[in-house]
């Protein structure tokens, strides 16, 4: 053979080691992301000028022109961190924070939640543990209607104890309401999944994004109004807007960007 | 329900994956810290909420336990994030007669992370989704864990996976993940795949 390679110097990147545990490398990555998200971002962030929107995207011809069109009508957004539960705890602080200013909203909120844990038990829910988390929404609940400020709000979404019972309890509501209404929800499934398959899979887990479907299903169940502001590369100078649902003047903003949601709030 | 198998190790995709995965790991351990110091106040804020999460179901499962399914009681009182759990396996099935025995490990992250379950003790039921040194392949023990879910639903889902089982053999790549795997198989990236066994 002429062809003679040194094999010193081959490149040796991307070599499969077999005695690495590649699993376990991966899950350490993750962890390490994971950890960087946490520390960088709260659950629920404070409240900052539209400006700071802006110069986030100082770079971005595109991104800039469209959050310029927000600023008539949006003065400030809170961020949300951003680990799949971000359209839940956004939805959550920002509806608390309308029923402390809105105390008849926070009654109606309140007798909801009630009813709903029978509603839950019928769908097949376990009951104990679909108790604890109902019992935690009933504490925030009963004690914002004493004491209810913005800190306390602040607080109570920023406490991973109490704001992870509420994303769960959201999430059951929605799950829930997919499956009551499942005959119309299953035209909207994909990959050949009964609703039912669909809930175990993406809305009950943790962490599993919101996607339209959760937030039809949210809004209805709770009969609240939320108005979705899509800041992306589609064509025009002008957000599109969403309202879910359709029929309802919305009381929370929510900005959303590919895989994201913050909190909007009106000038 | 469905059950899963684990086809192969994903090596080259932790990027993609990372978000949620990523994520969960992330909250899950501000779950944990508790927060003591978080003005919310001494009245959410119980650290030992997760014991008695733990309490209840410890009490649910001996009261009113799925078929079959019998808890160890000392000893889920001398170490209660360790619980063994005995199960026989259901008349009628190719599991009759059997006995097995899980092991459960909770974190103080539960029930927001998954309990840690593997089949232990001398009989490890030979089934196509359990390898041999008793991890199980089922996707609520990890990716679709739910905190509503508990270690009754867990029992349930493990009883009707063996109960369904139409023939009795191990996980086609048995013996190369039993040599490579972690000895805890939520470090496993399970790879499941809807199957009809």
């Amino acid at each position: 053979m002429e062809n003679n390679i040194n094999d010193d110097n081959a490149p040796k990147t991307c070599e499969y080691d077999p005695n690495v545990n590649q699993d376990e490398l991966i899950k350490a990555q993750e962890k390490q992301i994971a950890e960087e998200i946490k520390a960088n971002t709260a659950m629920v962030g404070s409240l900052d000028g539209l400006s700071s929107l802006e110069e986030e995207y100082s770079n971005d011809p595109v991104y800039s022109s469209k959050v310029k069109t927000l600023l008539p009508k949006f003065s400030n957004v809170r961020r949300t961190r951003p680990d799949g539960n971000c359209f839940l705890r956004g939805f959550i602080f920002a509806y608390l924070e309308y029923c402390i200013h809105h105390r008849d909203e926070l009654v109606r909120f309140k007798k909801y939640l009630e009813s709903s844990k029978e509603e839950l038990f019928e769908i097949g829910f376990p009951k104990f543990t679909t108790e604890d988390f109902h019992d935690m929404f009933m504490e925030v609940v009963s004690d914002l209607e004493g004491s209810g400020s913005i800190d306390r709000v602040e607080a109570v979404c920023n406490d991973a104890g109490t704001s992870d019972y509420l994303v769960v309890y959201l999430r059951l509501l929605i799950s829930a309401h997919l499956q009551k209404n499942a005959e119309f929800f299953s035209f909207f499934i994909e990959g050949g999944r009964t609703v039912e398959e669909f809930c175990k899979q993406e809305v009950e887990p943790m962490y599993r994004e919101c996607d339209h479907l959760h937030i039809v299903a949210l809004t209805a169940a709770v009969g609240v109004g939320v108005r979705v502001m899509y800041l992306d590369r589609g064509e025009g100078d002008a957000l599109v807007s969403h309202d879910f649902p359709e029929d309802k003047e919305p009381i929370i903003h929510l900005l959303y960007r590919p895989g994201h949601y913050d909190i909007l709030y009106k000038a | 329900m469905p059950m899963f198998t684990k086809l192969a190790h994903k090596t080259s995709t932790a990027a993609k994956s990372s978000g949620q995965t990523a994520a969960k790991t992330a909250a899950a351990a501000a779950a944990a810290k508790g927060n003591v110091t978080s003005p919310a106040g001494k009245h959410f804020l119980d650290n030992t909420r997760w014991q008695k999460r733990l309490q209840k179901e410890l009490m649910s499962l001996l009261k009113e336990p799925p078929p079959g399914v019998t808890v160890d009681v000392d000893q889920a009182h001398t170490k209660l994030t360790e619980w063994v759990v005995h199960m026989e396996g259901a008349a009628g099935t190719l599991y009759e007669g059997e006995k097995f025995q899980l092991q459960f490990k909770f974190s103080p992250k539960y029930p927001f992370d998954s309990p840690e379950v593997i089949f232990v003790g001398e009989n490890i039921p030979i089934h196509p989704h359990i390898y041999s040194n008793g991890h199980i392949c089922l996707s609520i023990l990890t990716e679709d864990w739910s905190p509503a879910l508990s270690v009754q639903a867990i029992c349930l889902s493990i009883i009707s996976m063996l109960s369904s089982c139409k023939e009795k053999k191990r996980p086609p790549d048995n013996s190369y993940y039993v040599k490579t795997c972690s000895a805890n198989p939520k470090k496993t990236k399970w790879w499941y795949h809807d199957d009809t066994v």
